[in-house]
């Protein structure tokens, strides 16, 4: 594929460190990652494992006291004028200046889990959308308010005429959830950042929205970085995928690969454990020993060590593992493969 | 029936509702349907898995069964240690109170479920020392061994639950519901707010502890998946009403009601090859105050014919242990999963 040749995000060695007087989280610990245009790249892993600091690292909406400390997260940026793209480190610019807030929301858009705290509760859902495409494109008021309605047609918003005036709360979750899509898609952006944009949904709203996510993608050609726990969503939507344990990237590779081939004792495990609707009837989990580790008490060396069958004492507590390859775009960091 | 074979507990006519009250006054003017007209049984040592969307009414029917609130109508049997029926409706406070021994619930969130300010010898004691049980040595004597069960150190006793992860804290939470030697024990999302990883280890618990101590589970959840690893039988809700039951294999294999097909084909697996053609409902789950006419599920339903529209389908037993409330669930063929 021709288009994998330049990667629309390209993330190195990211660490985002949250320093307090208990001492400091390591929340993100050098992370690497490409995400290529229109392609889905899923990002897995349980609490804590630093996927949604990641993403807001990449917008540069960490709250304080998270700093990004070291790393380069190169964005390609369409060309102005027709000029040729651009190619600019978000991590080095200013969280508020001017042009990480003219990337912000327009060429990278984010969708959280939770759509009823993303709205205000005392502005129309409309407005609100109003006032993100006027922020970014030149257009008039009532312009605005017809790409609004329109966009919200286009998310599969039943008369949106009458949607437009009303408040998130007499909104339903899944509605919400599509006015949250057509604001993140109102200034058509190249990246779209869905952080588990269907957990709060019921499973029937959420193949809605998921279908939706990826009739989007195949119109716009948007890239969408997939943020979610959930494997079987990762599984349904994702080209790639990388999966990270304690703020760092145990594995990534193409989704079939990962599925079916994972390499890391971490991706192993976790797909061995979870409960599948195919299953013989009260068959019996194998589940992973122990819990995810507390963050101020993160284990040396490889960080899932102490929860992995094939530690090895002396290595595995000691050293770091570095991500390498294995296959075709496949890669992990663990020291059974090098 | 002899009592040897009447079922553990036996719901007839469940319904509850919940009054809309408006103005100065207050006036009722409407109520929410949750729970309206629902019928089932649970056997000794066998676990129903009550499945639903929110809203549907589950965790209502849930808190009804263990008189948490007072349903509105309907009659709950329930055979008790001594191997006498009683209804619960009819029992005094104080007989209620001598039956709650044998009735616990385990929570969903171990996070809020949990008093902070108690350590675990007060929280797994308290129901002993509630129902005048064990002086303080023998308190504590009781409190290792459940904790020792539960897979917790006894050495813990003296710790608060802060100093625990979300899984420890289930453990905790069902250790205390277990304190009393309940028969029947229900389970309201009790893995739904853990880690993937996690999720495993609690629900192998569940059925050790059943196998253990004879437990008879109602199990509500809104997973599938999780629901197929622990449950005999199967129910599924659609506002306030029971649509099907079944034997596990048998609903997920062959389900005759259109919605727990849907529901089925929406989970997500965990397997990039079998990505599936949903069946993508149209509309969102109907609003309990206000229910459409004959079935509820009409709106929504890909295979709803005029009758639909205006009958209430009649509860019905399709096969042999296998329930459904559909007009059409003798002539469709529906697919379930493999």
């Amino acid at each position: 594929m021709s288009e994998r040749s330049a990667p629309l995000l390209s993330v190195r060695n990211l660490k985002t460190y949250f320093t307090q007087d208990e001492g400091t989280v390591r929340a993100v610990d050098g992370v690497s990652f490409d995400l290529f245009p229109g392609v889905t790249l899923g990002v897995v892993g349980e609490s804590g494992c630093g996927k949604s600091i990641t993403a807001r690292s990449i917008l540069r909406i960490v709250d304080r006291p998270g700093r990004i400390v070291d790393g380069e997260i190169h964005f390609r940026r369409p060309g102005a004028n027709g000029g040729g793209a651009s190619l600019v480190d978000l991590a080095k610019l200013e969280p508020n200046g001017a042009e990480m807030r003219s990337i912000r929301g327009a060429e990278i858009a984010l969708i959280f889990q939770e759509p009823m705290s993303s709205f205000s509760p005392v502005h129309s859902v409309g407005n609100q959308i109003i006032e993100a495409i006027r922020l970014h494109q030149p257009v008039g008021r009532r312009e605005a308010r017809q790409k609004t309605i329109e966009i919200l047609r286009r998310v599969g918003v039943s008369t949106p005429e009458q949607r437009v005036d009303q408040l998130a709360n007499q909104l339903s979750g899944g509605l919400r959830q599509r006015a949250m899509i057509a604001m993140a898609l109102s200034c058509e952006p190249t990246l779209l950042i869905a952080d588990e944009p269907t957990t709060a949904l019921d499973v029937t709203t959420q193949t809605q929205i998921l279908e939706l996510m990826r009739q989007l993608q195949q119109e716009d050609g948007m890239a969408i970085m997939l943020i979610t726990h959930d494997l079987g969503v990762v599984a349904e939507m994702a080209t790639d995928v990388v999966v990270m344990y304690l703020g760092r990237v145990v594995e990534q590779g193409p989704v079939d690969a990962i599925f079916h081939e994972p390499r890391h004792p971490y991706t192993r495990a976790l797909l061995r454990s979870i409960p599948r609707i195919r299953a013989r009837t009260r068959e019996r989990l194998t589940p992973i020993a122990g819990a995810v580790p507390h963050p101020y008490d993160r284990p040396s060396g490889c960080p899932f060590h102490p929860r992995c069958a094939e530690f090895m004492a002396g290595r595995c507590d000691r050293q770091t593992p570095e991500l390498k390859s294995v296959g075709d775009r496949h890669a992990v960091s663990c020291f059974l493969y090098e | 029936m002899s009592a040897a074979q009447s079922p553990l507990l036996k719901v007839t006519g469940l319904q509850k509702l919940f009054p809309i009250k408006k103005g100065f006054l207050k006036r009722t003017v409407g109520h929410v349907r949750a729970v309206d007209g629902v019928d089932f049984h649970i056997d000794e040592g066998e676990t129903l898995g009550l499945v639903g969307e929110s809203g549907c009414g589950k965790t209502t029917t849930a808190r009804c069964v263990l008189r948490a609130i007072e349903p509105t109508q309907g009659k709950i049997h329930m055979r008790v240690a001594d191997g006498s029926v009683v209804e619960l409706g009819q029992q005094s406070p104080r007989e209620m109170r001598a039956l709650r021994r044998q009735m616990q619930m385990i929570f969903q969130d171990p996070f809020t479920s949990l008093n902070p300010r108690m350590t675990l010898l007060d929280l797994v004691g308290e129901p002993l020392l509630v129902h005048g049980l064990a002086n303080r040595r023998e308190r504590e004597e009781r409190v290792a061994d459940l904790l020792t069960r539960v897979g917790l150190r006894p050495e813990y006793m003296r710790r608060f639950p802060h100093a625990f992860s979300g899984g420890e804290r289930q453990r905790i939470g069902i250790a205390r519901a277990l304190a009393l030697h309940p028969r029947l024990v229900v389970a309201d999302e009790p893995v739904s707010a853990l880690d993937v990883s996690v999720q495993a280890q609690i629900l192998n618990l569940l059925v050790d502890l059943q196998a253990d101590f004879r437990l008879t589970y109602l199990f509500v959840a809104h997973d599938l998946s999780v629901v197929r690893h622990i449950s005999n039988r199967v129910a599924v809700m659609y506002v306030g009403r029971m649509v099907e039951l079944a034997e596990t294999t048998e609903i997920f294999e062959r389900p005759r009601h259109p919605y727990t097909a849907a529901l089925l084909s929406a989970v997500p697996e965990p397997d990039p090859r079998t990505r599936a053609r949903r069946i993508v409902l149209q509309g969102e789950v109907a609003n309990p105050a206000a229910p459409p006419s004959g079935c509820y599920f009409h709106p929504r339903c890909p295979h709803a014919i005029d009758v639909c529209k205006t009958q209430t389908p009649a509860w019905q037993e399709v096969s042999p242990g296998h329930f459904a409330s559909c007009h059409r669930a003798q002539e469709l063929q529906l697919a379930g999963v493999e």
